[in-house]
This record gives C-alpha cells, structure tokens and sequence, in this order.
C-alpha cells in the first residue's frame, strides 16, 4: 500500500534522509519513531508531494508519487504537525471544504461529513467555530479533514503533540478505527508507549538514517530480556572501564556498557535489579560515586537507547 | 468548477467574521468623496439663489420700477425679492437671512424727476460673495440708468408730470413728448449710430462641455475603496499560512488553479460590492444615467480581481507579512497619489496625468471615467477588457507559482 525504496532527500550538505526504505500494507499502523530533527517529518513531506526527493522512489495506493502524483495524492490523506484548519469557518464547512479539494461532491459528501463529525465527536458543535474549540477539539476536527475523503494511506506526522489525555486517547480510538477500516497508516512520533499501542510495524529513524526495523514484538527480541541501567554521578573513565570488565569476567557476562561520560554511564545486562548491589560496589572500589539510579526494563524506549546511545527525547 | 466554487463561499464566509474592515473599506471612499464634493462645492452643478429684501418707504412708480428690475430675466432665477419693513429688514439681514436689504427712502421719486440728491441706502450680507455683489452692481447700474434717462429726457418728463398733477394730459401734450423724445433720439444717432467703437465679438473655438467636478472625482475615490480592499484581502495569504491550510492545499491533488481563481472571485465579489456602493451613490448624487452602472459595475469587479491578484503575488514574493505590507503600502499610497485617487487625472499636469494613466489603478480609473461620462452603455473598448483579464490572469499565476515554489510550504 505504501513503499518507500531508497529515499534520500539532501539540502546542501545536509542529509536530512538518508537512504530509507520501508513498506506498509493495507489495515495496519505503520510506526516512523525518532528524536525531533530526526528526519521524519521530511519524510512524510516526500511521500505527501510536499518536497520533491533528492532520489529514491515512493509508491502510495500503487501509484508513483513523482509520475502519478495526482493518483497518489488522491490516495493520500494528511494531518500535518501543525494544525491545518480554517479556524474562522464553521466545523462543518471545513470538512465540506476539504472533501471538494478531494473530488468529493454531493450527497456522497453530505453523508461522509456527517459520519467524519460523528466519528471525531464534534456533532453537537459542527455549526462553531474551531477557535472556540478546546486544543484536543482542534486536533480532532485536523484528523477530520485528513480522513474525509476515504484514504486509502493516511500519514499522521505527530498528531499527539500537545494534546491532553483524554483526547490524545480519543486520537487513538480514531486511527485504530482507520486501521480497522483498512486504511494503511503511517504515524509519526517521539513517544515510544504510542508506538507500543498502536504500531503493528516500527521503524526507527536517527540523523535521517533508519536504524532499524520490524514488528514491536521483533524489535523487542533485539533486546531480548536485557534491562537499561542509567547511572549518574563521578565515573572516572579508565577505572570505570577496568570496573564494568571485572564485572564482566566474574560472572554478568551479558553485561554491556552502552555509553560512557564522566557524569553518566549506561549499562545494559539481565535481571538487572538482583546485580545492583555487585555494580555498586565495583564501580565504587574503583573511584566511582553513584548519585542517581535509573532502571528500566526493556520496551522500545530502551532500544532506541541502545541503539542509539541517548534518550529517545533529547 | 464545484471546488473553485466552494473555494470562494469559504472565503466569503470567513471575511464576514470580520465585517469591520469591509465596513471600513466601504466607508473610507465614501466619507472622502463626500468631503470633496463639500470641499468643491458639490458636482451637482445648483445655481445659487438669494434673497433681496426691499424696505420702499417711497412707494412711488420709480421705486417700483428699482424694485421690479430685480426680478426680471436671468436675474429673478438668481434673487427673490421680498418686500419688508424696515425693522423687519434690519433684523433679517443682522441674522444673515437674505444676500441684501436694500432702503429705498421717502422722496426717491420726487428727486428723481427733480434731480436732487437723495441715498440708497443697501446692506449686504458679509457672509456671501457672490450674490450681494450682483445685487450691489445692479443696484449702480439701474440708478445710472436712472440718472442718464433723467438728463437725456427731463423736460419731457417734467411736463407729463406736471400735467399729471393737473389732470391736463391730453393729445397734443402726448404727441409733443413723442416728437421731443425723437428729434432728441434723431439727434444723438448722428453721435451714436454707427458707434465709434466697434466690438468684434470672437466666439471661442467650439470645447468638449465641461465636466461637473464630481464626474472627476468618482472614479478615483472608487478606486481608492478597491485599491484598500484588493491589499487587505491579500494579506489573506499569510493568514492561510499561518493557519497551515496552504500547505493541506497543496497536498491535495491539483486543486491550486481553482483554490486560486475561487479566492480572487471572492476578492472580486467584495470589491465589487465597496466599489458598487460608491457608484450607487455617486450615480444617486450627479444623476448619471442609471443604464451606465451594469458595465461599471463589471468592470469594478474585474480589475478588482486583477488589483487583488497582483497584491497576493506581491504579498506571496515578500519574505514575511510585515514585509509583504510594507511593500505593498508603499506602492498603495504614491500609486492613489499619481494614478488620480486624491486629486483627479484632469486636474494634474500633462506629463503626470499620462503618467498616472499609466498606472494599473490611474488605467482602471482613467476608463471608469470614460465609461461614467460617455453617452453609451458599454463605451469601455474590447481590448481594455482584455486587458484587465490578462493582468489578472498572469497575478493568478504569479500567486499559484509562489504557492508551489514554497510560499505555501514555510
């Protein structure tokens, strides 16, 4: 349904895509997960037509998007970052609109608003003006305007951003709805546990380039049942790295040292919280002091931090 | 079709959420047009007319025949005469309730025929120019008349008076006046007839009439309304922009030409409806013929499309909204200056009224006024049309060009 093969969008020297692929087929949640700047929204700006490729080929529905652009825009639905309304035009005639900029007329348009308004619960309020809706309200009638015209893949480029709870889980219920109505979407996020609940397939995205892929259930075999442990405070580098060895060679022989400053380090290993104690108090015979524990256990947040080296948020 | 059309009551809808700068726009022209046309005293072209009021205190035929001049010919359409007492007549004119009070005294007659001194006495209102200096040179002439008949005719004139006393005025005194009167009239011919001087009066090359001052102004306070409401709209692009639907725009497949042509019919409708109003008033107030308004109308709405279409590539070129505005106002103003929104075409100098014929706002006000001031219903050329589409057609594309080269993508 949608196919990116060896997307590389440059600006200058600036490789803000780097040789991505990915496919996503009809009926699922198609996960694009990364930091802010990591080159995701200048993804799904290429696959939408906003931003021409520097090479690479992007198929929507079946349909070139640079030789048949117009068929693959027709198939494509869009809710930007940022909200795209008219906020001085009634709810329902911000949907009417943008069901014309797709083709759509009639009675066949009547029906579909009225289902769109019901669908992101705005029934009772489609005569009023979005700027005098709340921020989720908004957010909701933005996801309306993407979905009107039947898409067949829908990208959503971070469409929780500012959103509280209560409507980001209402956010939730409408792209399951999608899925289930065999829309092909492409959901874009920093924020793992929404990758977690919604994403059938993930793909990780860092400085542009895709760091890996696969199912969430795939992605979390890559870490298999290995813990993260954050550890903040004075680690002096040589002793810390004689430390983690010993460690390692009297026994916690999964034990991994991801990253490593004077402040911090990161380690990885297995039932990490029956360890603690042996950690301690090697690191602290060789000079080290620990001011700062953080264990967690494995999700997609933590393999971002293994691949990656750093917070999936930074 | 349907999206153009739909693309165009969005925009309708949206600007009536904001009814006060439309009101402004419409406004705006109209308050200036009215002071100008107070300023220059009206296009309507409505002869002054005074007041003369008379106290004749002598109520003989001579003073009679003084307060009677005033009311004949050309000059009854220009003063009324009222008849007063002399208090009445002081206090009216202290009040400024007529153009002159002219006191004819007792005895005004009787020293007439007898050429004794005797004093007008006529006051006139310091708040008018015109009329009272009529009324005071009328006034001069018909007593110098007056004077001259006396010197020319006074022994005839005495003799019927006298005899008129009497009751004596028979045949032969008629007939002996009318014999007097024409040795008198035969005599001075010699001197008068032919006259010495002889006035050759040199009729002027044959003129266009002359159009009434707010025939002039129209156009240009019209156009003034359109130039406001084409940049204001304009600004509309950044709006849109920074509501992020430029960009859902472009994502939709194909649909910019038609976004585009239903956002400028909008802008037209809008203009039309300012630039119309206008028009309804100034046809309402120099009583144009009404069978002129359909093809002005039309053409208010299409070179509003094409103003509006240029102000958004001029707007869309700029690199933020403040900077689009302080472009497009510093083209706005010395363009309404020069193209005759302040001060009409006809009233610059040569050189600088073809130069603001030249102008895109100087061209549209320079054919309004053709079109206003000529006899036909359609007097606005083929080819002017076509080229207002054009300057419209090319704005649009322009503005679909900027929107695809990243002006909708920021």
């Amino acid at each position: 349904m949608l196919v990116v093969e060896n997307l590389i969008k440059q600006y200058g020297d600036l490789m803000a895509v780097d040789n991505i692929s990915f496919e996503a087929s009809q009926g699922t949640v198609f996960g694009l997960l990364g930091p802010n700047g990591a080159g995701k929204s200048t993804a799904i700006n290429c696959i939408s037509g906003l931003l021409k490729a520097t090479s690479g080929r992007i198929r929507v529905a079946g349909f070139d998007v640079q030789k048949e652009g117009k068929k693959a825009r027709k198939s494509l639905g869009v809710v930007p970052q940022e909200l795209a309304l008219y906020e001085d035009l009634p709810a329902i005639d911000n949907l009417r609109f943008w069901g014309k900029a797709y083709g759509m007329r009639g009675a066949e348009l009547q029906s579909r608003v009225q289902d769109v308004l019901a669908h992101i619960g705005l029934g009772d309020r489609a005569g009023d003006l979005p700027k005098t809706f709340s921020g989720g309200m908004k957010r909701r009638l933005n996801f309306g305007c993407g979905i009107v015209h039947r898409p067949a893949v829908m990208l959503l480029d971070e469409p929780t951003v500012g959103v509280d709870p209560q409507s980001r889980e209402r956010l939730f219920e409408m792209v399951e709805a999608e899925r289930n109505n065999g829309t092909c979407v492409l959901y874009t996020t920093h924020y793992m546990e929404e990758a977690e609940r919604l994403c059938d397939s993930v793909a990780i995205i860092d400085h542009g380039k895709l760091i890996s892929q696969g199912t969430v259930a795939e992605l979390r075999a890559q870490l298999g049942a290995r813990d993260v442990l954050q550890l903040s405070g004075e680690f002096p580098q040589a002793s810390t790295e004689l430390a983690v060895k010993n460690l390692v060679e009297s026994g916690l022989s999964d034990l991994e040292m991801i990253s490593q400053e004077e402040t911090s380090i990161t380690l990885t290993l297995t039932s990490g919280s029956q360890h603690l104690p042996a950690i301690f108090s090697t690191l602290s015979d060789a000079g080290g002091k620990v001011s700062e524990t953080n264990l967690r256990s494995p999700n997609l947040e933590t393999l971002f931090l293994l691949l990656t080296g750093k917070e999936l948020r930074e | 079709m349907d999206f153009t059309l739909s693309s165009m009551k969005k925009d309708l809808l949206r600007w009536m959420q904001d009814p006060t700068g439309i009101l402004l726009w419409i406004v705006l022209p109209l308050m200036i047009g009215g002071m100008t046309a107070l300023l220059f005293g009206g296009g309507g072209g409505v002869k002054p007319h005074g007041v003369l009021l008379i106290a004749d205190q002598d109520d003989s035929l001579i003073s009679g025949l003084v307060a009677g001049a005033f009311s004949q010919g050309e000059l009854g359409e220009l003063i009324s005469v009222e008849k007063v007492s002399v208090d009445a007549g002081t206090e009216r004119i202290n009040n400024g309730e007529a153009s002159g009070f002219l006191i004819i005294p007792s005895g005004f007659g009787a020293a007439f025929f007898e050429s004794t001194p005797v004093t007008l006495t006529l006051r006139t209102n310091p708040a008018q120019t015109i009329l009272p200096g009529i009324i005071t040179d009328v006034t001069e002439i018909l007593l110098d008349a007056g004077f001259y008949a006396e010197q020319l005719f006074g022994p005839e004139i005495r003799a019927v008076r006298t005899a008129d006393k009497k009751g004596a005025v028979d045949e032969v005194l008629v007939s002996s006046v009318a014999v007097a009167v024409q040795q008198k009239i035969d005599s001075a011919a010699t001197r008068i007839f032919p006259p010495a001087l002889d006035v050759v009066i040199v009729e002027p090359p044959p003129t266009e009439p002359a159009v009434p001052l707010g025939f002039l102004f129209l156009p240009g306070v019209i156009l003034m309304g359109m130039m406001f409401a084409a940049n204001g709209l304009a600004g509309d692009y950044w709006t849109e922009r920074e509501l992020g639907a430029l960009r859902r725009i472009v994502f939709a497949p194909s649909r910019l030409m038609p976004f585009l042509v239903g956002k400028a019919l909008a802008a037209g409708l809008v203009i039309a409806t300012i630039g119309g109003l206008t028009l309804f008033v100034g046809f309402l107030y120099l009583g144009i013929a009404w069978h002129k308004l359909p093809a002005s109308l039309l053409w208010v709405a299409v070179s509003g499309i094409a103003l509006f279409a240029w102000f958004g590539a001029l707007q869309m070129s700029s690199s933020s909204r403040r900077a689009g505005n302080l472009v497009t106002s510093m083209l706005l103003f010395p363009l309404l200056m020069i193209g005759g929104s302040f001060f009409p075409l006809a009233s610059l100098p040569n050189w600088m009224a073809a130069f603001g014929r030249r102008t895109p706002n100087g061209f549209i006000a320079d054919q309004l006024s053709s079109q206003i001031t000529t006899a036909g219903a359609w007097s606005i050329g083929a080819q002017n049309w076509l080229i207002v589409l054009a300057v419209a057609a090319s704005g649009l594309l322009v503005c679909a060009w900027r929107l695809q080269s990243g002006f909708a993508r920021s």
